[in-house]
């Protein structure tokens, strides 16, 4: 049996989770808000989560029914993600690593969205899609790395939503895209815009006037691609994006027609959340790593395809 | 625990000494706060170090803005570190 804990606080959301041998105990977790027409700032950002994360720490033990002793290593997102939030979360778990004298563990981010997603939905191997506000990549699974077969060749196709929500004084609460989708649910005109693939590649720095059909075309051609290239036949949606039912619905006929299947998770697990770290976590520790204290400083740049996934063959 | 101008390098220097209750608990304040690194800009660096129960720290910048900006930042951190400590703490014995 083993029980990790997972810290995750890389861009608003500040999030704790405990798994036990892929079981989420519990998963509570905070976003920070900002006005419509506002983005959420590094500094500001780092302050919401110090405000709360202790909190969120005794929340998560709780809810688990838990001691320290219990735990058996500290799990946290090493990166990638913005600077200040991320050393705010990292202080604290190396300081409980210590305190409760458990192993530290420094995840990726990424893969803890895609390690979650193989638990909650049991794909075998997919292709998977990773969309949030600060990623947009396509990921394959291949010989102990996951490779980055596609990605965004400027910014993430969560930051182009976003920002066009900021344009027009969208809410953000509970998230701009969110707000986005149900507006979009009452349309009915589509209004052609420049679509722009590059290969395996996208960019939507150009378009940031566009709507939901074009973006997610784009997603859905890129990721059709990396599964003729992998002979795939399935699909996992992970990253807050893939919360969208419109994106899910539109790879769902893409699949369909390949005769693939799509997974996708509920917003507890798309969206960043701490289990997702501890998730991770538990696969790596039970693989042998472990992070020593002066190698856990954080970076706000570590691409998936950086680490070595000894836990799949 | 004024900022002083090192007369040989011209850089300006700021020492501070954190007290606390046994050097176990010093040592995980330093272990929690010396991995991440300084940002590049400003010719900032900063030295952690453990005497007994104290934590000693000691910057040296090329501008008294960056010099600060560190500061504040650390003490945000300290002071986090140390509430964590409170609430969670004592360290267990190994």
């Amino acid at each position: 049996m083993t029980v990790v804990i997972g810290f995750e606080g890389s861009a608003n959301k500040i999030g704790i989770g405990i798994i036990r041998d892929g079981e989420v105990l519990s998963n509570p977790r905070r976003t920070y808000i900002t006005p419509p027409g506002q983005g959420f700032m590094p500094s500001d950002t780092a302050r919401h989560h110090r405000a709360v994360i202790l909190t969120v720490l005794k929340e998560a033990l709780e809810q688990a029914g838990l001691k320290p002793a219990d735990i058996d290593c500290v799990a946290y997102t090493k990166g990638p993600g913005m600077g200040a939030p991320l050393v705010t979360v990292a202080l604290v778990a190396r300081t409980v690593a210590q305190l409760w004298g458990k192993p530290l563990l420094g995840v990726n981010h990424c893969i803890g969205h895609i390690e979650m997603g193989r638990l909650i939905t049991q794909a075998n191997n997919p292709t998977v899609l990773y969309v949030s506000g600060g990623n947009t990549q396509v990921i394959a699974y291949l010989e102990r790395r996951y490779r980055i077969f596609g990605e965004t060749i400027d910014i993430a196709v969560g930051n182009c939503l976003d920002r066009f929500a900021r344009v027009i004084k969208i809410s953000n609460d509970p998230s701009p895209g969110y707000n986005i989708e149900q507006m979009a649910k009452k349309g009915s005109r589509y209004v052609e815009l420049p679509y722009t693939v590059k290969g395996m590649d996208v960019s939507f720095s150009g378009i940031l006037s566009f709507i939901e059909e074009t973006v997610f075309a784009m997603l859905v051609e890129i990721t059709e691609r990396a599964m003729a290239h992998c002979g795939s036949q399935e699909v996992l949606i992970v990253g807050g994006v893939g919360c969208n039912l419109r994106l899910q619905e539109m790879m769902g006929v893409m699949c369909k027609e390949r005769g693939a299947k799509l997974f996708a998770t509920d917003e507890r697990f798309c969206i960043d959340n701490g289990a997702m770290i501890a998730q991770a976590g538990w696969e790596m520790f039970r693989s042998g790593y472990v992070t020593e204290l002066e190698d856990s400083w954080i970076t706000q740049r570590y691409r998936t395809d950086e680490v070595e996934v000894t836990w799949r063959d | 625990m004024a900022t002083e101008t090192n007369q040989e390098t011209g850089k300006l220097e700021f020492f501070l000494d954190v007290p606390f209750p046994s050097s176990g608990e010093a040592t995980v304040a330093l272990r929690s706060l010396s991995p991440d690194r300084e940002p590049r800009r400003g010719g900032i660096s900063k030295r952690l170090s453990v005497s007994g129960s104290t934590l000693s720290v000691r910057w040296s910048a090329d501008e008294a803005r960056v010099l600060r900006v560190s500061v504040n930042s650390f003490l945000d951190h300290l002071s986090l570190v140390v509430e964590t400590m409170e609430l969670f703490g004592p360290p267990v014995d190994l």
